[in-house]
């Protein structure tokens, strides 16, 4: 446990006493009040997206007293009205509008890494906030492969563990990477958590519980998990931690504006200075302007975004001059392997990831791959448990009796780290959204060390189950998250921003999403992608105050 | 389309949970949830977007994919139609498939043709057995008239199973707890139930896991001769 005095509690986690007591989820009056700037007034900052990036940014720059307004293509959600415990009905959680997949290995996208509405993806992924390793800043240096981060590890743990103690984050102390602890203890385990356990105990592996963003107990107004294993459905309990919940509530009391349903068509550049976007707000086109627009609209979109910014002074889209936005899109290799088990698991209870284990997670000098993956139990609802079977092959009466045996098997989830390449990438489709706008086209093709990693982490995988006692084991290959795309480089050849996340063509124009990362680990990417948009709400408040000229919001 | 009355309905009667009846649980659930889910059991919704001719070709491909053949039946094609109409997609499409609505219009009428020139008769009035040639012979094909098979297959798997699962009676033919808020869970442990979750008919009775699969397997061979 961590910094146990309740003033710096209350005063770091004010989001959690915003959330209203009772059976209501929302704070209706902190949105009522909320600050409302003039249409035609220019603010300090326009956030495009309120996500993990967006919000956690939002949040920091009202804090420091910038005027800030966040806008969001989807919706504003209700936690109580909006949402349902159920897998069919919870599609409007992700990002539907169309979308063309491309290349050897086409990536699924929607449910498995796209949010819209306010919060973001982080509204419907587990809530998993491993941080990631060392290692992983300097993957060329150690490994001769992917490329350096423009910062270290040690410049953003200060970050990770701010935003570990915002969420809050629970889980047992983290002996990979940099070993550290969190500031709750471990959730209890879910059946799938066991088995998992069981058989890691059996192979000498060594595991740890979480860390899950949710935190363990009450928590403010926050309730109690009551482990339903909906959390890629939404939390309708209000315990686990998304923007939503945490960093947008606490930044509408600091005096920001969130403006939903507000799809951003083009970023506006006159005389090489961003001074706002336009947007799709209620059948009509607005625009905001800004001295600062910051992007946050994930892989897919912050690019698409840049794209379609094209002028005549830039034909291939805004800060694409060296042909580098939309390149180096990275999904990681998810190969997900279920075994079957004499007794009942009921795998559905308790939050869907809740054991890891990173034992494989470097370099091993005796493979002949690099890098390396994570191991972490899944649990996946009949509707996506389907998937598993059919890829099996099977339909008709084997594909019923394998789901009629649903309750035997327990799942396990690998986390590949599948490495960076300039084709992986978004451009823009000749086919047109509702908007009339270019659709993005999300071309991915694995290399041949991402195979590897592939088949080792399976069989990996296939030991576990069976050192749990497990009778068949059955695989299947998917990719999980979404990161690269504008990636933050130490040039402007090799990237689209640099080590502070501003853009290396407009000198207002920064991007605080996952898109800047230039590798992506064996983590789940959300804490690394709040922990860089705090760490760049820092450097912009550190800009501002130092008035620079040209710099930041003040020039 | 049968609608029982009786508690614990399991698609065809299958299942191996007896009693265990997942809607007698709604009345603990949040009220937005219950609507959706009830709903699937009240209401067949009328089609929208198939025609009737495309309607009768998707039913007796979905039921034949799903094995959903004897009352009660699951309203698969329903289900889809809706989402279809509706224009639900799972948010992407291959490059090389149309859109969704578009996708399944084509490989409906694909099935009508390839049915009419191996046996004859449309693809709903074939026999079982014609028809699981046939859509055998897209699942192995790399490409089916122009399309590529595997994503055709995925088309098909994906707003079928996503329909049939989404169904009340199947969680309760395989025992799946269903919406479970404001409720939540209290018994996480392998092999241990909640008051409400109804054990298993005995693992081994009739016969044990491994042979229950084998005899699926049999049955599927019987009727659309042996697999790849």
């Amino acid at each position: 446990m961590r910094h146990t005095d309740e003033r710096a509690i209350r005063a770091r986690n004010e989001s959690a006493w915003l959330v209203p007591t009772g059976q209501e989820r929302t704070n209706w009056s902190l949105r009522e009040r909320m600050r409302r700037f003039d249409p035609d007034e220019e603010v300090d900052v326009v956030v495009v997206g309120c996500g993990a990036g967006g919000g956690t940014l939002t949040q920091r720059l009202a804090r420091a007293g910038f005027r800030v307004v966040a806008l969001e293509a989807g919706p504003w959600w209700d936690p109580a009205r909006d949402w349902v415990s159920d897998e069919a009905a919870s599609h409007k959680l992700y990002w539907t509008e169309p979308r063309v997949i491309s290349g050897k290995d086409p990536v699924a996208l929607g449910s498995n890494n796209s949010g819209r509405g306010v919060g973001g993806s982080m509204v419907h992924v587990a809530g998993y906030v491993p941080r990631f390793h060392p290692s992983d800043f300097e993957t060329y240096t150690r490994d001769g492969v992917g490329a350096d981060w423009p910062i270290s590890y040690e410049e953003l743990r200060p970050y990770y563990e701010q935003i570990e103690e915002e969420l809050p984050a629970a889980g047992e102390p983290w002996p990979w990477g940099d070993p550290h602890d969190y500031p709750h203890h471990p959730h209890p385990l879910g059946p799938n958590g066991e088995v998992f356990r069981r058989g890691a105990r059996a192979l000498g592996l060594r595991t740890a519980v979480g860390p899950v963003a949710i935190p363990n107990g009450r928590f403010g107004h926050r309730n109690h998990c009551i482990y339903r294993g909906f959390c890629l459905q939404g939390c309708k309990v209000n315990a686990k931690a998304s923007p939503l919940i945490t960093h947008i509530p606490d930044a509408l009391a600091h005096g920001a504006e969130i403006r939903p349903d507000s799809m951003v068509s083009e970023v506006v550049v006159e005389h090489g200075r961003a001074t706002g976007v336009r947007y799709f707000h209620g059948g009509r086109e607005h625009f905001q302007r800004a001295r600062l627009v910051a992007l946050a609209a994930y892989s897919i979109e912050t690019p698409r975004l840049l794209l379609l910014s094209a002028t005549p002074a830039h034909p291939d889209g805004l800060c694409n001059d060296f042909g580098q936005v939309g390149r180096y899109v990275m999904v990681q290799g998810a190969p997900q392997t279920a075994g079957r088990f004499h007794d009942e698991v009921r795998m559905y209870k308790a939050p869907p990831p809740e054991v890891t284990c990173e034992e494989f997670y470097e370099t091993d000098p005796s493979k002949d791959y690099r890098r390396g993956f994570a191991i972490q139990n899944v649990s996946p609802l009949p509707i996506t448990y389907s998937e598993h079977v059919t890829a099996q092959g099977h339909w008709g009466e084997v594909l019923r009796e394998y789901m009629r045996d649903y309750v035997h098997w327990a799942v396990l989830g690998s986390l590949c780290e599948f490495l960076p390449r300039v084709e992986n990438g978004v451009t823009l489709a000749a086919e047109n959204d509702a908007h009339g706008l270019p659709v993005a086209n999300f071309s991915y093709s694995e290399g041949e060390n991402d195979n590897k990693l592939e088949a080792a982490a399976q069989a990996v995988m296939e030991d576990i189950l069976r050192a749990a006692g497990a009778q068949e084991v059955i695989t299947i290959k998917r990719y999980a998250h979404l990161v690269g795309g504008c990636r933050m480089a130490a040039d402007e050849r090799s990237g689209v921003v640099d080590r502070n996340r501003r853009s290396v063509a407009v000198p207002n124009l920064y991007v605080t999403d996952g898109s800047v990362m230039p590798t992506q680990g064996s983590a789940n990417p959300a804490l690394t992608i709040m922990a860089l948009a705090a760490r760049c709400a820092d450097h912009l408040r550190a800009t501002a105050r130092s008035g620079l000229v040209g710099e930041a919001v003040r020039g | 389309m049968s609608r029982p009355d009786t508690p614990a309905a399991t698609p065809g009667g299958e299942g191996r949970f007896d009693g265990y009846d997942v809607l007698a649980q709604s009345p603990f659930w949040d009220p937005v949830t219950a609507e959706v889910v009830l709903d699937r059991t009240r209401r067949v919704p009328a089609l929208a977007f198939f025609s009737s001719a495309e309607a009768d070709v998707a039913r007796a491909l979905l039921d034949l994919m799903l094995a959903n053949h004897a009352e009660p039946r699951v309203p698969v094609v329903e289900m889809v139609d809706r989402r279809l109409f509706e224009g639900e997609t799972d948010g992407w499409r291959y490059e090389d498939m149309p859109e969704d609505g578009e996708a399944w219009r084509r490989s409906l009428r694909f099935l009508d043709e390839d049915a009419r020139r191996a046996f004859q008769a449309g693809f709903a009035h074939c026999t079982l057995d014609q028809q699981g040639r046939i859509v055998q012979g897209v699942q192995d094909s790399e490409e089916w008239h122009g399309l590529p098979g595997k994503h055709v297959w995925s088309l098909w798997t994906r707003y079928g199973c996503a329909a049939f699962y989404a169904h009340p009676w199947a969680w309760n033919e395989i025992g799946f707890g269903g919406p479970a808020y404001p409720r939540g869970y209290k018994v996480l442990h392998p092999g241990w139930r909640e008051p409400f979750e109804v054990a298993e008919r005995d693992a081994e009775d009739p016969v044990p896991w491994s042979e229950r699969v084998e005899q699926a397997e049999r049955a599927h061979e019987v009727r659309l001769g042996p697999r790849r």
